[in-house]
């Protein structure tokens, strides 16, 4: 799986960069026209991605020529220094946005809106759930137009809040829980929606420490029990690292890949384990170089 | 506990406000809210029938005599109400609320698109901005030129009135919702019609509220300046016939049945909004 994606060979815990610009442009020129760039099979792929916003003096460059892909079932990281245009690359993922220049293709389709089989977890949850609604009714609510009968729909529901650790928890109000919680019936939501695809964006951003732990590892069981590829935009190095299988770390505006470093840890990882071992300390302090000199040195 | 002292029943008002709904104990926060309400009113009645009574006036008779006389107009005869309460009372309530469903509902549709699309909502301020500065009640006359003096002009006159505080609170509820709520319904691919009716309008609902409550005073007083002018029945109607034959008393009652009118109706959209807001209610006091 590793020996197949050009973005990622040899970039792994060596330092060496690689944007695999090259290597995507020439399988780009060889394929036939209407299919996706990449490796056949490649849950995402992000071909030639520009992004502007506005024009003339004001315009700013978000993001400049991005090149990756994300095979199924992998957890990937993205980082950057604030402002460096992970938003906007989420959004543009997600279908959201459409890119100046370049195209997303998730699952082997372009994206030309919302692709199918995609969940998001949005940072802001206050604003994310819908506070007139239960909690089970927020967990129902994408599901609620669906083709499924009632008692599927309810399983779904169930099982997803059961995930998250919120059973008990169905009646309440978003507005009763607090926030940490509220971010859990955010992922069980994305959950009961099965998707193949979920985008993270800098989810854990608003709560403490502590709290934040407990969902790192929410998301570390979900990543293992569901079959599904995560996408994580994230500023924090160290959670980039405990959490992902890839970390890709992304410069200042215009945002280019400086970056994809593949994460190999000992699996289960823990809160404390993890975080004392030599190879995780290694990484972060790698990656926070990589971040503190913004892209300057590639 | 029905003798508390001040001091108690106060702070027991505002821990009846803060518990949720279905608590034991609302009942008496319903009371003490009731006593807040009447007690200062039931003052100023009585001073107003003392001063009535050391000095009379023919302009301002005594409080007790504007009530007889009131339940005098609407009550009794042969049956339970009089000719006046269906002719004159019910015809000013039945205009008002038919002016004043279709002025929300126009207000709700136009106010919803102009807070959905920045485009729309730019073309359209301009207008709405000149258009509801000239008081409604300036455009009584054209309105009957144009529609005549029947109840069809009347209802539309205070329709297009009301319509302004609706259309005006509508499209900023909805232009201020978060684009996280918006982006949820996109990312979830919600069809459009349940993203109208499950998020926005839901979303916007407070502020939609705060517009019907706005429209509900102005129905009212639209309702009665229309009867003013060409009208032979009506609570305005019968204000202008007592003013014109001096019957000062018949006036001070029709006042006090607007009164009455007006706090019925605010107490109505309070219970409506208590029941459809009280998540916002709640939401709110957690933060």
């Amino acid at each position: 799986m590793t020996d197949s994606l050009p973005t990622t060979t040899g970039a792994t815990n060596t330092g060496t960069t690689n944007t695999g610009t090259s290597n995507t442009a020439t399988a780009a020129a060889a394929r036939p026209a209407g299919t996706a760039p990449g490796t056949p099979g490649a849950a995402v792929v992000v071909d030639h991605v520009s992004h502007t916003y506005g024009r003339g003096d004001t315009a700013h460059h978000a993001i400049h020529d991005l090149n990756f892909e994300v095979m199924p079932k992998e957890c990937v990281s993205i980082v950057g220094p604030s402002g460096a245009g992970k938003t906007t690359l989420l959004r543009t993922l997600a279908g959201l946005l459409q890119p100046s220049e370049g195209a997303v293709w998730v699952n082997g389709k372009k994206n030309t809106g919302v692709p199918d089989g995609m969940a998001m977890v949005f940072q802001d949850y206050s604003r994310s759930l819908l506070p007139w609604l239960s909690v089970e009714k927020n967990v129902a609510f994408p599901i609620a137009g669906s083709s499924l009968s009632k008692p599927e729909r309810k399983a779904l529901v169930d099982e997803a809040l059961e995930a998250v650790g919120l059973k008990g928890f169905e009646k309440r109000y978003p507005w009763q829980l607090s926030g940490g919680m509220q971010q859990r019936v955010a992922i069980a939501r994305a959950l009961a929606y099965r998707p193949k695809l979920m985008l993270m964006d800098e989810p854990f951003a608003s709560v403490d420490a502590q709290t934040r732990e407990g969902l790192e590892d929410l998301v570390l069981s979900i990543r293992d029990r569901y079959d599904m590829t995560i996408l994580f935009v994230t500023h924090d190095i160290d959670e980039s690292v405990y959490l992902a299988n890839r970390v890709l770390v992304l410069s200042r505006p215009p945002a280019t890949l400086v970056e994809d470093i593949r994460v190999e840890l000992a699996e289960p990882r823990d809160q404390i384990t993890t975080r004392e071992d030599p190879a995780f300390i290694h990484l972060r302090g790698h990656v926070a170089r990589l971040i503190h000199s913004g892209g300057d040195s590639v | 506990m029905t003798v508390a002292p001040e001091k108690n029943t106060r702070s027991s008002a505002k821990a009846e406000r803060t518990a949720r709904p279905g608590r034991p104990g609302r009942g008496r926060g319903v009371l003490v809210a009731l006593g807040y309400f009447f007690i200062p009113l039931t003052v100023l009645v009585v001073l107003w029938q003392i001063a009535t009574t050391v000095a009379p006036s023919p302009f301002f008779p005594p409080p007790v005599d504007i009530a007889e006389n009131l339940v005098k107009l609407l009550f009794g005869g042969d049956a339970v109400f009089t000719e006046v309460f269906y002719n004159d009372f019910l015809s000013t309530v039945g205009r008002m609320l038919a002016g004043y469903a279709i002025g929300a509902a126009w207000g709700v549709v136009v106010g919803t698109a102009m807070g959905l699309s920045q485009g729309s909502r730019e073309t359209v301020t301009p207008i709405v901005e000149f258009l509801r500065s000239i008081p409604a009640t300036a455009t009584l006359p054209l309105f009957i030129i144009l529609l005549g003096g029947g109840d069809d002009m009347r209802i539309i006159f205070i329709a297009y009135g009301v319509s302004w505080f609706v259309l005006i609170n509508t499209a900023s509820g909805v232009g201020s919702i978060h684009r996280t709520m918006l982006d949820l319904g996109k990312v979830f691919k919600i069809s459009p019609a349940r993203r109208l009716f499950s998020i926005v309008l839901p979303a916007a609902s407070p502020k939609i509220f705060a517009g019907l409550r706005i429209a509900s005073t102005a129905a009212l007083l639209l309702a009665i300046v229309s009867e003013f002018i060409l009208a032979s029945n009506g609570i305005g109607f019968q204000l202008i016939q007592a003013q014109g034959r001096f019957q000062l008393l018949n006036m001070w009652s029709w006042m006090l049945a607007l009164a009455i009118l007006g706090l019925l109706i605010n107490f109505l959209l309070d219970a409506v909004e208590n029941r459809v807001l009280a998540w916002h209610k709640l939401s709110r006091q957690k933060i």
